[in-house]
């Protein structure tokens, strides 16, 4: 490990906030994940939620993670945001135009990180639980990750998340689109956001008929207005109910299972040149070995390769 | 079949550097003061976006503080200022400082917007990279943010203040 990322990591357990930031772009470029993983011990008795916003583009997630941190700091508490937009996939550039809607008054209390998302990858960010850890283990006590402008098929957030909101919005369509929405399916609350608009309360009552008809658990259904300020106060009293309701703590494995994905992608990445790796792929792709196959032998040569002690955490 | 492979490997090499999230420029683009013209600032953004760049919009109605705030936790390689309400000789010093105060001296600044010329050189003595008046095409720009690479965003750099 070299000198400087020694003394990131050090000044980053003393809570120096620009610390935190440099390693939030180490993260995020997948450069010294196991090293960083490592130094963002969060304490077993604390639990810091993950509160997933997620919806279509344009329903009003920057705005409401907006109106949350403002609530949140009146009690009080401590706010990390993960905001994640489109990567082009023409250029790779990115515009990150999430932070342009949220309270811009510098605050100690409020870290807002902006994240380019590649397409392809449900709609957030890469290595994205290694950023939760950094920003769990400086002391927040609330993380709002806010996800590109997503649709039906991203239910990856449920891994990631302890807390699923999904936004909807007045006018969305028929009752069959809402048939047809994944999200649903996995989400602890739906927010029916613009509520001052007509077609609020419509929206509301097609879900219900809609969600009744599952066998699953119902999500909670409330409607929220970020312009009057109607129903921020139910849904931040939601949010908590659903963060230590029994799931999460079901779930809790999971937690584990990521960071095994972590450690095993940041070896994919340091194995890019590896002449091992390269054929096995390349046979997989001419169709010499099936997928069942290719993918157990990727495994055996990813633990192999920790050999390495780089790469260990 | 031999050749094929070759052929696949090359690719897959390309594929994997392009997704290992190289060091992509990250640029904070505000407007500070009172100040609502921001086509001007829009326009530069999709531009920079388009070269490949990530772009932070913060948008209109910035404080120094707080754009100096924003380009910390981002971890901005540079930070864009668009001023057309003449007040730069007031807002840009102070933005210079409370960069400096913050330790943030290595994040490259360059300005844009309607700055008369007389004023360019007192800029620049204040740690201004460059000032980009009207007309000024976009190729220029993304020409000079790549020309002049920022150092602080290597694991190198990362420790030093």
């Amino acid at each position: 490990m070299s000198d400087s990322l020694l003394q990131l990591i050090d000044r980053y357990r003393n809570k120096d906030r620009r610390a935190l930031s440099r390693l939030l772009t180490l993260a995020a470029r997948g450069e010294h994940l196991s090293e960083i993983l490592a130094a963002a011990s969060v304490p077993q008795s604390k639990r810091i939620p993950v509160v997933t916003l997620t919806g279509s583009a344009g329903v009003g997630k920057s705005t409401l993670t907006g109106k949350l941190i403002e609530l949140l700091r009146r009690k009080d508490k401590r706010v990390a945001v993960l905001a994640c937009d489109p990567q082009s996939p023409l250029s790779g550039g990115a515009l990150l135009g999430d932070r342009f809607r949220m309270p811009t008054t510098p605050d100690e209390g409020v870290f807002i990180r902006s994240l380019s998302s590649a397409g392809g990858r449900g709609a957030i960010a890469e290595h994205l639980p290694v950023l939760l850890k950094l920003l769990a283990g400086f002391g927040f006590d609330v993380i709002l990750l806010e996800t590109v402008g997503a649709g039906q098929g991203d239910t990856v957030v449920r891994d990631i998340a302890d807390v699923v909101v999904f936004l909807v919005q007045p006018e969305t369509g028929d009752d069959l689109q809402w048939e047809k929405a994944g999200l649903l399916e996995v989400c602890d609350i739906v927010v029916i956001h613009k509520s001052d608009l007509p077609g609020a309360e419509h929206a509301e009552a097609q879900l219900r008929s809609m969600l009744e008809l599952s066998s699953g658990p119902i999500p909670v259904i409330l409607r929220v207005s970020s312009k009057t300020g109607s129903g921020m106060e139910e849904l931040w009293q939601a949010i908590e109910r659903a963060a230590d309701s029994e799931h999460v703590r079901r779930d809790a494995g999971r937690e584990l299972l990521r960071q095994v994905q972590e450690f095993l992608s940041a070896r994919f990445v340091q194995l890019e040149e590896d002449a091992a790796l390269q054929q096995l792929v390349a046979d997989w792709k001419a169709g010499e070995v099936d997928l069942n196959d290719a993918a157990r032998r990727l495994v055996d040569l990813l633990l192999t390769a920790g050999a390495n002690p780089r790469s260990s955490p | 079949m031999k050749q094929h492979n070759c052929q696949n490997n090359d690719r897959l090499a390309v594929k994997m550097r392009s997704t290992n999230m190289s060091k992509r420029l990250r640029i904070v683009l505000a407007k500070v003061g009172l100040d609502g013209h921001d086509r001007g600032i829009k326009v530069v953004a999709r531009a920079l976006r388009d070269a490949g760049m990530e772009v932070i919009y913060a948008g209109l109605w910035q404080t120094p503080e707080s754009v100096v705030r924003t380009v910390a936790d981002e971890d901005a390689d540079w930070l864009g200022l668009s001023i057309l309400s003449g007040a730069h000789m007031t807002l840009v010093p102070r933005i210079m400082t409370l960069l400096r105060e913050a330790g943030l001296e290595d994040v490259g600044v360059i300005v844009g917007g309607i700055i008369p010329e007389s004023d360019y050189p007192k800029l620049k003595e204040l740690g201004v990279a460059r000032v980009f008046g009207p007309g000024t095409p976009m190729d220029e720009i993304v020409r000079f943010l790549r020309q002049h690479p920022r150092s602080h965003s290597s694991a190198e750099g990362a420790g030093k203040e």
